[in-house]
């Protein structure tokens, strides 16, 4: 299947179709911009700034607006800004070596970009967790201290290989634990108080909003696949920030409705007959080059499915009692998919992998994520050996455009579509 | 007697549980005069050399240890146990969660982790761990503790190279407490009867990333820098502070370890920065050097608002990154003695 013209550009010839409603996204988007700003100007209400992983349905509850400073180092580098606040927290002295969202946020804030560009305010406070990597801890602390903002850490114990169930018990309570010093902790310094009601309503919609993206995700599964990762990349913004408001709801439904009628059809987001190769995508996009996914297309390559927007979906359910509600989420926060064990995570590939019927898998080694790209070796040889479908291991970065190599990258990826073909045979 | 060895990238491994089991702590730091060619299939280029170093040593010579427990640690290699845990022949492979905080809440998860710890060991090698013998062994720490104290304010006053102060303390890391208290007192002794700090070195405190090889240490006294104070895991960090002697030893240990000096991967920087202070009012010092080994992230983050507040206070600082590798680098080496060149000259910013 040849779409490339001489000079090495696409032809365009394949066009992903999006979904009627995509272009909805804008109006929760809108919504949390207009919000910031109200949270800003009246002097009675509070901002926070969180990360990944963390339990945002207690920022809702506590009526904190919730900002997040990796949401906005994607939006730096969709706008093209990411690589001048990089360099410019390199100038800083921040090394080459480190996570690129830190050092967009950190740009971000020290040049006082504006907010449509990826800038970021000054919170109230700053609350994060491990979860997912220390760097967000390490980030955050040395923002709230340059900012002279309190700061709360989670401290999510590790749920590696092998952890048996007494040893997870152990490290719910310890979890559970922080869930309390984390309420003392913004109750402290906000002033306000939990209102169990109001966290019983932002569980109920956070709920309602996470099933609708798993049941998206059921519908991938249709082949062809009605909505890829090109697309997914971007509305998975609610599951970000959203979590525990109506907003976004509306929104899922809406494209959950468009998948519904598009698979009643038997079509898909390739054009009829040209989805040639089912793709699993791991790790975080290249934001400042989301073209990379259109590209995929010309080579009748569409990403069916990704951990990463699937770990921003966890069930959080409201249970009998609070205690029981706070144990049930420290254990999803110990289990993101995207922070799995290697044990955990050829299981699940595996798994994802016959659901979605695969046919390649693309690991992005992540420099500036190397929890998530511990392993990834690991991985792709369990896959090629239990699956017998190829993996290809890309090395590049989420937000530094100066680790995107255009003619390399582009001869892999032509090169594993070769192995897939070959694969089909 | 059998080694235990373990993963530590700082100084997080509660060593007296081992001890108290019956093995010898054996802190893994892998060989840099050996390719880590066999740790380079499992991890790729961007990841701490260092820990590549300890997988190599692990895959070529756990069989001749009775286990090994992987201390949580740096971010970056917590997640290599599951690879260690795949390819890393070994009979008892465990992974001891110490917590990143020292809250009251964290203090109360330490206890959970440590009596898995010791009923892991004590299950897996039909021992008993008494409190008796935790007392016993948190002696032995203690004596080693006071001991490397001694050596270490010797560095501010007599000629010590560098390379001595830092095998001193990978031997007591290595080798069994007995020999190492008794060998350290002959150290004490070489150390007092050594001529006086040399009047051609600076005196430097050392801080950033763990040296693991005496080479680097080496190239630091070519330059002229005197390493006389420093908070390093293989380092002050290991004997700044003393075991408490409390009724229960399990307590003991957990306020020590939750207690001493904060290396990068725990919060706060603020609490690095105290240790840091403390040093710096204790011992004069020409200049401080903050190395950073390549990919070590949590040093990297530290080092800007570190150097900067040791900047504030009049420090004078030379940041710079190494790669792991025993051959002098001689871009460092011109740097550094720029470095000290300029302090001669007054010169130095």
């Amino acid at each position: 299947m040849d779409k490339v013209n001489k000079s090495g550009e696409n032809t365009g010839k394949v066009v992903l179709k999006t979904l009627p409603h995509s272009k909805d996204l804008k109006w929760p988007m809108l919504w949390w911009i207009a919000k910031e700003k109200i949270y800003r100007t009246l002097p009675w209400k509070k901002t926070a700034w969180t990360c990944a992983a963390f339990p945002i349905e207690v920022m809702w509850a506590y009526d904190i607006f919730p900002d997040h400073p990796e949401n906005m180092a994607t939006v730096a580098a969709a706008r093209k800004q990411s690589q001048r606040l990089i360099e410019h927290a390199e100038g800083m002295g921040f090394s080459r070596d480190l996570c690129s969202y830190c050092k967009t946020n950190i740009g971000a804030y020290d040049t006082k970009i504006k907010k449509t560009l990826g800038g970021i305010s000054k919170p109230d406070i700053v609350v994060c967790t491990n979860a997912i990597c220390d760097t967000h801890w390490k980030w955050f602390q040395i923002m709230a201290d340059k900012m002279n903002v309190p700061f709360f850490m989670f401290d999510i114990p590790k749920w590696v290989s092998g952890t048996d169930e007494k040893t997870l018990e152990g490290n719910i309570d310890y979890v559970v634990d922080q869930f309390h010093d984390l309420m003392a902790f913004i109750e402290k310094h906000t002033g306000k108080k939990m209102n169990e009601k109001r966290m019983n309503k932002v569980l109920d919609r956070s709920m309602e909003l996470t099933n609708l993206w798993r049941e998206i995700f059921e519908h991938r599964k249709a082949v062809p696949s009605p909505y890829s990762g090109a697309e997914t990349s971007a509305s998975f913004f609610p599951l970000v920030v959203l979590p525990g408001v109506k907003i976004g709801i509306n929104f899922f439904k809406k494209i959950l409705s468009d998948i519904k009628s598009i698979t009643a059809k038997g079509e898909g987001t390739m054009p009829k007959g040209t989805e040639t190769y089912r793709v699993m995508w791991e790790g975080i996009p290249f934001w400042y080059r989301m073209k990379f996914m259109y590209d995929l297309a010309q080579q009748g390559a569409v990403i069916v499915f990704e951990p990463y927007t699937y770990s921003f979906a966890p069930p959080k359910k409201k249970c009998l009692t609070m205690e029981e509600t706070l144990r049930d989420v420290a254990k999803l926060m110990m289990g993101t998919p995207y922070a799995f064990n290697l044990e955990r995570r050829i299981e699940n590939f595996e798994k994802w992998i016959d659901e979605y019927k695969i046919d390649g898998v693309i690991l992005h080694e992540n420099m500036s994520c190397r929890p998530s790209s511990a392993g990834m070796i690991d991985l792709a040889e369990a896959i090629m050996r239990d699956k017998g479908i190829p993996v290809l291991i890309l090395q590049c970065d989420m937000n530094d455009p100066r680790a995107y190599s255009e003619g390399q990258i582009k001869t892999r990826i032509e090169g594993f579509v070769e192995l897939m073909e070959a694969n089909k045979k | 007697m059998k080694k235990l060895a373990y993963f530590d990238t700082s100084h997080e491994m509660p060593l007296e549980i081992i001890m108290s089991a019956g093995f010898i702590p054996y802190k893994i730091m892998g060989d840099v005069h050996k390719s880590n060619d066999p740790a380079d299939k499992y991890l790729s280029n961007f990841f701490c050399p260092a820990a590549k170093s300890w997988l190599t040593e692990a895959l070529a010579e756990s069989k001749e240890w009775a286990g090994i427990i992987f201390a949580q640690g740096c971010n970056n290699t917590n997640r290599h146990y599951d690879i260690w845990k795949l390819h890393v022949e070994t009979p008892f492979l465990h992974w001891f969660g110490c917590p990143l905080l020292d809250s009251a809440t964290a203090k109360k998860y330490y206890r959970v982790e440590l009596q898995r710890l010791i009923t892991s060991l004590e299950n897996k090698f039909d021992i008993k761990i008494t409190s008796e013998k935790i007392r016993e062994a948190i002696g032995k720490s203690n004596a080693i503790k006071k001991k490397l104290q001694y050596l270490s304010a010797l560095r501010s006053q007599k000629d010590i190279p560098n390379r001595d102060y830092l095998a001193a303390i990978i031997k007591c890391l290595t080798s069994p407490a007995d020999e190492v208290s008794v060998w350290l007192d002959s150290e004490i002794a070489a150390g007092t009867s050594k001529p006086a700090f040399p009047t051609g070195k600076k005196r430097f405190l050392l801080t950033g990333s763990d040296v693991t090889y005496v080479e680097w240490m080496d190239t630091l006294d070519e330059c002229g820098i005197r390493v006389v104070r420093d908070d390093l895991s293989i380092g002050e960090r290991f004997f700044a502070t003393l075991i408490p002697n409390g009724s229960d030893p399990m307590e003991s240990l957990i306020e020590y370890y939750m207690g001493i000096p904060k290396p990068a991967t725990r919060p706060t920087i603020q609490k690095r920065l105290d240790y840091l202070y403390k040093a710096l009012h204790e011992t004069t010092v020409d200049g401080v050097l903050s190395q950073n080994l390549k990919f070590c992230e949590p040093y990297a983050y530290d080092s800007v608002p570190v150097n900067n507040a040791l900047k504030s206070k009049g420090y004078k600082v030379i940041h710079l990154e190494r790669d792991f590798s025993p051959a002098a680098d001689q871009q460092l080496a011109t740097r550094l003695t720029a470095f000290v060149e300029m302090m001669d000259g007054g010169n130095n910013g």
